[in-house]
């Protein structure tokens, strides 16, 4: 088991932006849309069958033609100056009955994407993921910023449209990121790599539907574009983005009025700093989550 | 993974050449289980190894099955007369790179084993009635055309739909290809009403490929026997439920029945069989 390079690309100063799927899909869309931009060029892989059960199989004529794993490959891309590598992980490494990797498979795939990362001399580790907010669809979702070290604060207070955990009210500077897109932040801080997880907000509402959720996505690229310093046309998520949107609004009328007055609320909260009052109470919040609790629990899970 | 070796080899069989079959012991129609046991019931089958279940199997307690409390075991046996070895094992729940690699370590390593035989079950909406068809996947067009001359359907085409995984059957087919061991998967369908039951005809189906592609010498009376009781069984569900008899009658004309009548149907069938008749 382990890394297989195609080619070994001549880097500058690259920077190592990696994403697994999450909820919403809202890392693995902002990074792999960026990837897609930029037509960056595939150049190695995660070797996958001690990681991953297949996930296709082709049969014809009898004969097992082959079997296919999901993926986790490796992209590059020269920008002058600041060159990027991509890693895009199509599944995470989960044991049985778990959606989120953890433990001795997760730990040792960070540390091959970041063996990757330092054989070529990579010293800046982006991530991304969705954090799960009061808020509401039709708002723009800020982007939580996450970094593996103090001295990164300062870069992120002036990014747009981003806070740090601390900004968010009630969290105290705490939380947790759970899977690879956390992990791989805490594993690159062990072996010496700045890095930082972006994600976007996504509804607690909507937190369990099998959707993606592409507003968070664009979100996350502008703060990683504007990071990356590199411009690029989001064109394309804002038409995925509508789609998506009209599918929300057609599972948000089916949410009990009474429930849906509540949530019609979080349309008006302020991006407050945590000593300010927004305009939903502490008591109120924790109603609004008890309802939408209560209307998942009757739907059968949210899905 | 670098943990320790999973295999614990108890005595070192005495194969030159040898085939492995391979049965899970939780399949559609017990047939892995009562397939494997048969062979090592006919044929002498001394357990000479185990793959140790930590790394594999969920082990948060114990199943219980008939009354007895079960813990996973993935036994190989040696029917060192007839060039056989088995294998029988409960479904690995994770690492199945591993334990696939380790069951083809142990063939490769200790026995030699030069083909390997992968028994499975599929559902079939056909009666109990209809003869028994043996479908065949192989790992390479050699060994398809080495199993020309048996009795299979050797001309499946399959892809996994959006959303379903393949089976740990093509895994292992992969696998053993990977290690340039000629591999074939046997597919039995089984009636559906017989899936949570034991299907007599479908066991005597793969045994009797077995038999004469290894040529085994099986003489199979007692399990001729037990396809005749469990057919006898059978027809008089049928005279004793006229409506499981149209079921059935439906079935052998090839008509679909609902999804309440196949429960009904499933129902009455299990119940009858698990009462003994």
């Amino acid at each position: 088991m382990g890394i297989r390079l195609y080619q070994e690309p001549q880097l500058e100063n690259p920077i190592l932006v990696a994403s697994w799927p999450g909820i919403g899909n809202i890392g693995i869309i902002a990074v792999d849309t960026l990837r897609g931009i930029l037509e960056a060029e595939e150049f190695g892989e995660i070797e996958p069958w001690d990681f991953f059960y297949p996930k296709r199989v082709l049969i014809r004529k009898g004969v097992l033609e082959y079997l296919e794993f999901p993926s986790s490959k490796f992209y590059f891309k020269r920008t002058g100056g600041k060159d990027i590598i991509f890693f895009i992980g199509e599944e995470q490494p989960t044991e049985v009955g778990r959606m989120y990797a953890e433990g001795r498979k997760a730990f040792h795939m960070a540390n091959l994407v970041l063996d990757v990362a330092e054989k070529f001399k990579c010293r800046r580790v982006y991530t991304s993921g969705a954090a799960v907010a009061l808020t509401h669809h039709t708002i723009k979702p800020r982007v939580w910023a996450v970094p593996n070290s103090e001295s990164l604060i300062p870069e992120i207070r002036g990014y747009g449209n981003t806070v740090l955990m601390s900004d968010i009210e009630g969290r105290g500077g705490h939380g947790n990121i759970t899977g690879l897109n956390g992990l791989l932040l805490g594993v690159a801080k062990k072996r010496g790599f700045e890095a930082i997880c972006l994600m976007g907000e996504i509804p607690v509402y909507l937190q369990g539907l099998p959707l993606s959720y592409p507003k968070a996505s664009k979100s996350v690229l502008e703060v990683l574009s504007h990071s990356l310093k590199i411009e690029v046309n989001l064109d394309k998520l804002d038409e995925l983005d509508q789609e998506v949107q009209r599918r929300i609004e057609e599972f948000y009328q089916q949410i009990p009025l009474e429930i849906r007055g509540q949530l019609d609320r979080l349309k008006h909260v302020a991006y407050a700093q945590p000593a300010e009052p927004g305009p939903i109470t502490e008591e109120e919040e924790k109603r609004i989550m008890e309802d939408v609790e209560k209307f998942f629990q009757k739907r059968g899970g949210g899905g | 993974m670098s943990q320790g070796y999973p295999i614990t080899i108890y005595k070192e069989p005495d194969l030159r050449r040898s085939s492995l079959v391979l049965g899970w012991s939780e399949d559609m129609g017990n047939l892995g289980r009562k397939v494997t046991d048969y062979l090592n019931w006919k044929l002498r089958g001394e357990e000479f190894a185990e793959i140790e279940p930590e790394d594999f199997f969920s082990l948060g307690g114990v199943a219980i099955e008939g009354n007895l409390a079960r813990f996973p075991e993935s036994k190989f046996y040696a029917c060192q007369e007839h060039e056989l070895v088995v294998f029988q094992s409960g479904s690995p729940g994770a690492e199945w790179y591993k334990f696939l690699n380790s069951v083809l370590d142990v063939a490769e390593h200790h026995c030699r084993v030069k083909e390997l035989y992968i028994l499975g079950a599929m559902v079939s909406f056909s009666a109990h009635t209809a003869p028994r068809e043996l479908l065949a996947v192989v790992n390479s067009a050699e060994m398809k055309e080495v199993l020309g001359q048996y009795d299979l359907a050797r001309g499946m085409d399959y892809q996994t739909s959006p959303g379903e995984r393949p089976t740990l059957n093509s895994f292992l087919l992969w696998v053993a290809k990977g290690r340039n061991i000629p591999g074939v998967s046997l597919w039995v369908p089984i009636p559906f009403y017989l899936a949570a039951m034991e299907d007599a005809q479908a066991q005597k189906k793969v045994l009797s490929f077995l038999d004469e592609r290894l040529d085994l010498k099986i003489d199979f009376s007692d399990l001729d026997q037990e396809i005749r009781e469990q057919n006898e069984q059978l027809a008089q569900v049928r005279s004793r439920f006229p409506q499981i008899d149209d079921y059935i009658n439906r079935l052998e004309s090839n008509l679909m029945l609902s999804e309440e009548e196949n429960g009904e149907l499933i129902k009455k069938i299990e119940d009858f069989l698990r009462e003994g008749g």
